[in-house]
């Protein structure tokens, strides 16, 4: 192997490690809507984890349940559901892209992908609402 | 990538696993939380609606139907696989560089794992079933 050879192999096997700062995702409005996207997890994750406790706490008989009652916790719940019809509505969206499907060999358009996620979303949160509000008393 | 030729290539299951559990997981959370959050957190202690757990009774002979309690384990545990990768890739494009080794991935699945085990839990622990 000639030393010129030998030269561009190691070259070409570096590693390449991209210089970013932790802030790189402030310097565009599309980088931070598309960190907003990932944290979102974090109080969904959070709204649930109550949602356990909250089941958790029928357990202790009629005396000890109490239903939630605070404004503090309708203000948080108040924040999760802004993150949470974010979620919705680009995870949704994002079907169009990801979801092929042909009728009569024809591809179905994205745009008709979509609509039908976000029309599964509506009909989805009629029953469940339905089922929550009628059941209560 | 090369591979051998004649060398079988095997399927990536554990891959095709989680990346199963963390679109059905987006899925479900995109579909059905939202309206959880609005009625359960919002309308029903403001008082604008009649909630099924604003009162012990209705929401403990619900929690009893095992329908719900599997509807409810769907509901809160998918997500968590979701949540699992979601935050895991949000402290890789913060600069934590570890969040993509083993270890990390450990704790974060691990964590959903454990989120699923103590749903199951107490989704059999709190109320007895009831097919009425």
């Amino acid at each position: 192997m000639s030393v010129e050879t030998e030269t561009s192999a190691r070259v070409a096997t570096r590693t390449y490690k991209p210089a970013m700062g932790a802030g790189w995702w402030l310097r565009k409005r599309h980088y931070f809507w598309y960190m907003v996207r990932e944290f979102t997890a974090l109080p969904l994750a959070l709204w649930l984890l109550w949602f356990i406790y909250e089941i958790q706490r029928a357990g202790r008989g009629a005396s000890g349940y109490y239903a939630p009652n605070s404004t503090a916790f309708v203000i948080f719940s108040v924040i999760c559901l802004l993150f949470a019809l974010y979620h919705s509505v680009t995870f949704l969206s994002l079907a169009g892209v990801i979801l092929h499907f042909k009728v009569m060999d024809k591809p179905v358009p994205s745009r008709l992908v979509v609509a039908s996620q976000f029309g599964a979303w509506l009909v989805a949160s009629i029953v469940i609402g339905a089922v929550l509000i009628g059941f209560g008393r | 990538m090369s591979t051998k030729p004649g060398a079988a290539q095997k399927p990536a299951l554990a891959h095709l696993f989680w990346w199963f559990m963390f679109s059905q997981g987006g899925l479900f959370v995109a579909v059905l939380l939202p309206v959880h959050i609005l009625v359960q957190g919002i309308l029903g202690p403001l008082g604008i609606v009649r909630v099924v757990d604003r009162h012990y009774d209705t929401w403990i002979s619900i929690l009893g139907n095992p329908i719900v309690k599997l509807y409810l384990l769907v509901l809160i545990s998918l997500p968590f696989f979701h949540f699992a990768h979601r935050l895991r890739y949000l402290l890789v494009d913060l600069g934590v560089h570890a969040a993509k080794r083993r270890p990390v991935q450990v704790v974060f699945y691990g964590g959903a794992v454990a989120v699923t085990l103590l749903t199951i839990w107490v989704l059999l622990t709190t109320a007895p079933l009831s097919l009425g």
